[in-house]
């Protein structure tokens, strides 16, 4: 009987621990979405903040993150699949594989304040970038490196091995099968990796707070500074006078970034049932 | 020159700290090539006449900038470049001619008496003590407020209140608040390093109204019936004891220039002193407009 | 890994043969693209030199001119006078990283144990989307959930301002979920269904399946996870910085405000310069190493069980 009992008991903690991640989530959604539903306007994501406590609209900051976020992305998807394409289709069990390994796992547990302060030493000064969305973009690269090629390398290798063969046996060369067949046949799982790295540098906080400035600009080039939604939300949640504001961009920051990930757990679907 | 761009850099990042962040600051890299280009406009023709170079206290930033905004909508044409890197370094820079318009937010030291510079009050900055609206304290002396910042005072039946621990909210290193603060009412006293360090002025406000046991200090204009505004010495902190100098926790903000101001320069100057930017900008910011003459 | 690897030996042999076939252009081009592959990957190994040197070459010089002793040891942090002792805020670093463990470990594990054990399919497509999405919300929205809705409540059940640690284990322990959880779940499912099997042909109730058969086999897993999930916690910031207080000192209580060595660096950099700009570097390099550390753990625990399983 006791066992039973005692089975009884751990299934309810355990429902429990599960159902706590789960409302937490709905909560932290929610409460973003009730303070936040109010501001939103086309007036709200389309103008700029005004005066000194930035009334107005957040149009410039939405432009900062999402150019920052693309010019990153420009820089880090050729890199970082071609690296995959290394280590899962070249690379031959060794010391050297090894030290890739170890160094993208490194890079993706340096904690995001420390690319950010490496970001501001290396690009911001020592290469005299300036405080500059290329600054930013290069310090998040490093920090997306290992996530995209992680999930390339893992989408690479679920391609079934006998479409190599028949490449192969119809005399391609390996360049050719991995670019004709393996890369195409791996896409759509790229793509959602690709995705998911894009929402984590939209929400990225710390690597762009010293590498992109906080003044709010409309950037042009990518030598121009600017203030990312991120940095805005921080700032007047700190600040604390403009809360309404604070609301609006944590809304439009939640509903990029939930859009990113569902968008990549679609695609995900769609292929598995392909 | 040279100098300017790590101090422009630094500015950049100061901007992160309390309401100058919100400031809609003129992008460091463009403030650095407008100079830049402002340097090279100087010395090769007098274009220099439709473009004014505002440099100083890092206080003073938001409302210059955000003033010089709505001026040169007003003004096609001109441009004012507004830049925040200290007020010695404001001082210093109109007196060597590099700017137009030096701001600080502190007198002049006896030294600088001498250069012959002008003076324009532009605003003041009062700093009002808060506390929770619950808290029977309704007073404290300049000392008093001293010796709680300092930590040697950690409950508040020492003051008069009930038997409770302070609960100490400070402002960041980089506030001009705190500066301002620090200067004023502690001396040479330092703060209690155990107090909560906010980077911005509503939130110690929010703080200070939700907890009965804090005690915090804000620009006065910030203000609102969530908190209790202590009387200091006796005086309660209204426009009228600040503008008659009685309530002790204030400071002037200055614009200085090299002789009387003249041109583009006056003409911006009178745009700050104007109506439209004393009761707008300046209140949003938090401070008081300076008295008008004939008030 | 083995397997992997005859695969790419296997590979490398079938390519290596095909392109005696071909004319040598080819030869030289397929050879160029396979160097440039393996540049590409070099990229991650040039970023941690690149962030040891930049960071380290900034930070260093605390550790010389102020004395390791002094700046690791140093109780007191106060760069106004040229003080850089970061002991509190290491302590604040290693208080707000244990407190969040405590309270998410078995949160995540147990979020784990359901979706891999418990949840029928139907509630596990709802409850796993969750923990991912759940991964996906940036920090500063944490932070300022936590900063708006958890202070003011810690705030008023205390009696105190609501910054501190017990604030920021709160935020942390919901967000290391993920991550320990997802980790966790990958670790029971990596084993083999038979022995679920075994245990339950026994009599065995699910409880006693997982206490007793389940966790312990994955135990290497759940270890790994949980230094994973303790990087997350020591190197996480905006959330963190929102909601502890800021106050670098050892304090009384857990609803005091504290500091730790990421929001330090955050809180200072805008108006830091000279030493205490290069002591805040140097915090970094503490972080960096720190990082480094725990990474070099997880493989030395997924070596040693290697060679382990390779005993038996």
């Amino acid at each position: 009987m006791s066992k039973r009992i005692a089975n009884q008991i751990a299934l309810a903690l355990l429902w429990t621990s599960a159902l706590t991640t789960v409302a937490v989530l709905f909560a932290v959604i929610l409460y973003v979405v009730v303070n936040g539903i109010g501001q939103l306007s086309l007036g709200f994501i389309f103008t700029w903040p005004r005066g000194v406590n930035a009334e107005g609209g957040v149009w410039p900051t939405i432009v900062s993150t999402l150019y920052v976020t693309a010019l990153a992305m420009v820089i880090v998807t050729p890199i970082a699949i071609l690296a995959a394409v290394y280590l899962a289709e070249y690379a031959v069990q060794g010391r050297l594989v090894s030290i890739i390994r170890c160094a993208a796992d490194t890079l993706a547990s340096v904690p995001s304040i420390v690319m950010g302060l490496f970001g501001l030493a290396l690009f911001v000064e020592a290469a005299h970038i300036g405080f500059s969305m290329l600054s930013a973009a290069l310090a998040l690269t490093f920090l997306m490196l290992p996530i995209v090629m992680r999930t390339t390398e893992e989408a690479i290798r679920a391609v079934p091995k006998y479409i190599r063969w028949g490449s192969y046996g119809l005399g391609a060369t390996k360049w050719q099968t991995v670019r004709r067949t393996v890369l195409p046949a791996a896409m759509p799982r790229i793509l959602t990796g690709l995705i998911l790295a894009t929402g984590r540098a939209v929400g990225e906080t710390a690597v762009v707070i010293y590498t992109m400035g906080q003044a709010i600009n409309m950037p042009v080039s990518p030598l121009d500074s600017g203030r990312p939604m991120t940095v805005h939300l921080y700032l007047l949640a700190m600040e604390g006078i403009n809360l309404p504001a604070a609301y609006g961009t944590a809304l439009l920051l939640m509903i990029m970034i939930l859009g990113f990930n569902l968008s990549a757990r679609y695609l995900l679907r769609r292929t598995r049932k392909v | 020159m040279l100098v300017l761009p790590s101090r422009s850099r630094r500015n950049g990042l100061r901007e992160l700290s309390g309401r100058r962040a919100l400031g809609l600051s003129a992008v460091t890299l463009t403030v650095l090539v407008s100079l830049a280009f402002a340097a090279v406009g100087c010395s090769s023709s007098g274009a220099s006449s439709a473009e004014i170079i505002v440099t100083g206290s890092t206080t003073i930033l938001p409302i210059a900038e955000i003033a010089a905004e709505d001026f040169t909508d007003q003004h096609p044409g001109t441009r004012v470049l507004v830049s925040g890197v200290g007020s010695s370094a404001g001082i210093e820079s109109v007196t060597r001619g590099s700017s137009d318009i030096g701001t600080s937010s502190r007198d002049l030291k006896p030294a600088e008496e001498e250069l012959g510079l002008i003076d324009t009050p532009i605003a003041i900055d009062s700093i009002a003590v808060i506390v929770h609206p619950s808290n029977p304290v309704d007073a404290l002396t300049s000392e008093q407020v001293r010796q709680i910042f300092s930590g040697e005072i950690t409950n508040w039946s020492e003051v008069g209140g009930e038997d409770r621990e302070i609960g100490l909210v400070n402002r960041d290193e980089a506030s001009g608040t705190r500066e301002a603060f620090h200067k004023i009412v502690m001396g040479d006293s330092k703060f209690d390093r155990s107090a909560a360090v906010l980077p911005g002025t509503g939130q110690v406000r929010s703080v200070v109204a939700n907890a009965e046991i804090a005690v915090g200090y804000i620009s006065l204009g910030f203000a609102t019936s969530d908190v209790k505004v202590l009387a200091i010495d006796g005086v309660v902190p209204t426009p009228e004891t600040v503008r008659s100098g009685e309530y002790p926790i204030q400071r002037t903000l200055h614009f200085f220039t090299d002789g009387e101001p003249t041109g583009l320069a006056l003409e911006y100057i009178d745009f700050i002193l104007s109506e439209e930017v004393q009761e707008g900008v300046v209140r949003d910011a938090g401070f008081l407009p300076i008295p008008r003459e004939g008030d | 890994m083995a397997e992997a690897s005859a695969q790419n030996d296997e590979n490398h042999k079938k390519a290596a043969h095909g392109l005696r076939l071909v004319s040598r252009s080819t030869h030289l081009k397929e050879a160029g693209l396979r160097n440039l592959f393996l540049l590409c990957a070099f990229v991650a190994v040039l970023g941690v030199a690149l962030i040891f040197l930049f960071v380290g070459w900034r930070g260093w010089s605390i550790f010389s001119t102020y004395g390791v002793g002094a700046f690791l040891g140093g109780a007191e942090w106060d760069p106004i006078d040229g003080i850089y002792g970061i002991l509190p805020l290491i302590y604040g670093s290693l208080v707000v990283m244990g407190g969040a463990l405590a309270l998410g470990t078995p949160l995540a594990v147990g979020t784990a144990i359901f979706l891999s054990e418990i949840a029928s399919p139907r509630v596990r497509s709802i409850v796993r989307p969750a923990v991912e999405l759940l991964a996906g919300i940036p920090s500063v929205i944490f932070g300022f959930f936590g900063l708006l809705i958890l202070r003011p409540f810690i705030a008023s059940t205390s009696g105190g301002l609501g910054f501190g640690a017990a604030t920021a284990w709160i935020i942390l322990a919901i967000m290391i979920v993920p991550t320990i959880a997802t980790l966790t779940e990958d670790a029971l499912g990596s084993i083999q269904p038979g022995i679920r099997e075994a245990s339950y042909a026994m009599g065995a109730t699910t409880w006693q399946t997982v206490y007793k058969v389940l966790v312990p086999a994955a135990k290497i897993g759940i270890i790994d996870a949980i230094i994973l999930g303790m990087g997350r916690a020591i190197g996480e910031t905006m959330a963190v910085l929102m909601v502890v207080g800021n106050a670098p000192v050892f304090p009384d209580s857990v609803t005091d405000p504290i500091a730790t060595l990421t929001t330090q660096i955050v809180i200072d950099m805008p108006y830091a310069t000279g030493d205490h700009r290069t002591a805040l570097f140097g915090m970094a390099i503490i972080l960096f190493i720190v990082s480094m550390g725990l990474v070099a753990a997880v493989r030395l625990i997924s070596r040693l069980q290697s060679a382990m399983e390779a005993n038996r």
